[in-house]
């Protein structure tokens, strides 16, 4: 894959690269005189023309090859283009594959050069992170979780002649339905966006599975980037933790930038819970963008001490009470508030190196049982 | 365990190995000062770019394999360290890449799929929350095909494929059985020229794989380097 090469019709302009991606490399490619970009996965791969399918690695690879097509055309089936409101998504136009490689096609976003959307202002950080909800919660609505929100999978757009910027959300290979993640080591994510759940199933904590990855992974995300963008940096935290995740698992409080409004500390500091169920949907996102003097920053203020966010508690102990689901609100949970791991989840944090080790609210609206038998696992 | 792991062992740790091949037959010459510069700045530049990303790696070593050719001379074929662990062993891994001369190997083929084999046949690191195993080749040059030059000799590597399928089943594909790397964790990024095996063979088929065609005589450019910290920068 080189510029000038001709992959399916579209004719490279650029260098390949792998810059900005993982598991992949891109192009801009041209076709029919339109511009597009075009990227080539580095995985799965089919086997080569003529294998014979009777072997079993070719067997597996095609297996392989068939659910990756079917995942694809899924996302692509449900995130049409021309859905309403989808303009701010960056969504596949073509999906193929030639030779052993699979490519994926989308248009060409031609980027603004705006590298710190916080210098702008608050009305039009407002819009900017109202695109940003408003195409989070196309995802949301029909269940999709992106996966892996980050300021690279967001594109900031100005139209010749439009007064604001806009965000366009790009990137759906790493998107899963809402509780149907990859496997552990396979998930995808950002080492510094990651949420406090997508951090412990990805370190083998057996009290977080896969239906607890939910689209709160994004909000979560949502949250760090709604700091970002107002304020040029992200939330603070003792250099101890090696992300906001680590540390808000530890049950340590972030520092907000304490010249933002009362209303955007305190919706980043819901979407940055520590329990997902504790954190506002996107459409409380939205709604609290409305008015976009939330985006403004006042006069720095003393930092307030963390506090509890004011919904009651969703926070459970697995099998504490006799077992009968637990307790829940922050006070029995080891003084706690909504949004941050019970008590004994700090303790280890304290005392490291132990994890914590308490699950998060019950789906289904059941009791909080344990499923092991109703063991504390305050504990282990 | 480095006193930076223990710090907080809450947080996510990322464990990062690199195995580098590198070609240090005579052809490589008017370039080999050029990758040794680079893999003696590598840790530097990976740390510079991680800390610009606000992430940081928790464990990082590093494994120089360099590669000549058994159908030349056997016992110049294959000079290799073990996993050194950076910064704590830079010392050590600076003298071995320093002490790399370009030289010998007769006429092309090399043996670049040899060295290939022990790389993919590391001590990988299994332990930490999430790993990335990267191997870098470089080489000007085709490479024998594996089991068919120097394979009687005493220094010809042990326990290594003798095909290329048998290769290929070890490098691995998602939820193959004869692996021997991780598939979530592996990376292959080859800087070699546009012939066999690298081409097709590895560079098409091979999945996770990034080829970079290389012509003789020309070195690691600067944008090369910066495609491999891409690859492992971008993934963690």
């Amino acid at each position: 894959m080189r510029r000038g090469d001709v992959i399916n019709g579209y004719r490279l302009v650029s260098e390949p690269t792998n810059a900005g991606g993982g598991k992949c490399v891109w192009a801009f490619a041209e076709k029919g005189g339109r511009e597009f970009f075009l990227k080539r996965f580095l995985e799965p791969k089919l086997p080569r023309a003529g294998a014979s399918p009777d072997t079993p690695s070719v067997r597996i690879r095609l297996a392989a090859c068939r659910d990756f097509e079917e995942r694809h055309r899924g996302i692509m089936r449900r995130l049409r283009p021309d859905a309403r409101g989808a303009g701010n998504l960056v969504l596949a136009t073509d999906f193929f594959h030639e030779r052993s490689s699979y490519y994926k096609v989308t248009e060409r976003i031609d980027t603004d050069s705006l590298a710190e959307p916080h210098t702008l202002e608050p009305a039009h950080r407002a819009v900017l992170l109202r695109t940003l909800g408003s195409s989070l919660k196309l995802l949301h609505d029909i269940d999709v979780v992106h996966g892996d929100l980050k300021p690279a999978n967001v594109l900031v757009q100005r139209r010749q002649g439009a007064t604001y910027h806009t965000a366009k959300l790009i990137d759906f290979d790493d998107s899963y339905l809402s509780g149907r993640p990859p496997g552990r080591d396979a998930i995808a994510g950002d080492s510094l966006y990651g949420a406090p759940e997508w951090r412990r199933y990805v370190q083998g904590d057996e009290l977080v599975d896969e239906p607890d990855l939910t689209t709160a992974v994004d909000l979560f995300a949502l949250g760090l980037m709604a700091h970002l963008m107002v304020t040029g940096a992200l939330p603070g935290h003792d250099e101890r933790y090696g992300s906001p995740a680590d540390a808000v698992n530890a049950g340590e409080a972030l520092a907000w930038d304490p010249r933002l409004s009362d209303e955007m500390t305190a919706l980043v500091r819901d979407l940055t819970a520590w329990d997902p169920g504790a954190r506002p949907s996107v459409e409380r996102f939205l709604a609290v963008l409305r008015d976009p003097e939330v985006c403004a920053l006042g006069a720095p203020r003393a930092s307030a001490p963390p506090v509890a966010p004011s919904r009651t508690s969703r926070v459970r102990f697995s099998g504490s009470s006799g077992g009968s689901g637990g307790s829940e609100g922050s006070g029995s949970a080891g003084g706690s508030g909504a949004g941050t791991p019970p008590r004994s989840a700090r303790e280890d944090a304290d005392e490291a190196p132990r994890r914590s080790r308490v699950r998060f609210t019950p789906r289904g609206g059941g009791a909080a049982h344990d499923s092991r038998g109703g063991r504390d696992e305050r504990r282990a | 365990m480095s006193a930076e792991l223990e710090r907080y062992r809450g947080n996510l740790r990322y464990a990062v190995d690199i195995v580098l091949c590198v070609d240090a037959t005579g052809s490589m010459y008017p370039v080999i000062d050029a990758v040794k510069r680079s893999a003696l700045q590598f840790h530097q530049r990976l740390a510079g770019v991680m800390g610009r990303k606000g992430k940081e790696i928790s464990q990082l070593r590093l494994r120089v394999i360099a590669f000549r050719d058994f159908g030349d001379d056997p016992d110049s074929a294959i000079e290799q360290t073990p996993f050194l662990r950076l910064p704590e062993q830079a010392e050590e891994f600076a003298a071995f890449v320093s002490g790399i001369e370009a030289g010998g190997g007769g006429d092309v083929p090399e043996s670049g799929l040899e060295a290939l084999a022990l790389a993919v046949n590391s001590p990988w690191e299994k332990g930490l929350d999430r790993r990335r195993h990267v191997i870098v080749l470089f080489t000007d040059a085709p490479a024998h095909p594996l089991g068919t030059v120097g394979v009687a000799a005493q220094s010809y590597p042990r326990g290594i494929p003798r095909t290329m399928d048998e290769l290929f089943e070890q490098w691995g594909y998602a939820r193959s059985q004869t692996a021997v790397m991780e598939q979530s964790a592996k990376r292959l990024v080859l800087f070699a020229p546009e012939e066999e095996p690298w081409v097709e063979t590895i560079g098409e088929e091979w999945d996770l794989t990034l080829h970079f065609p290389s012509r003789a005589g020309e070195g690691l450019e600067e944008f090369e380097m910066d495609e491999i910290i891409e690859t492992i920068a971008n993934s963690l």
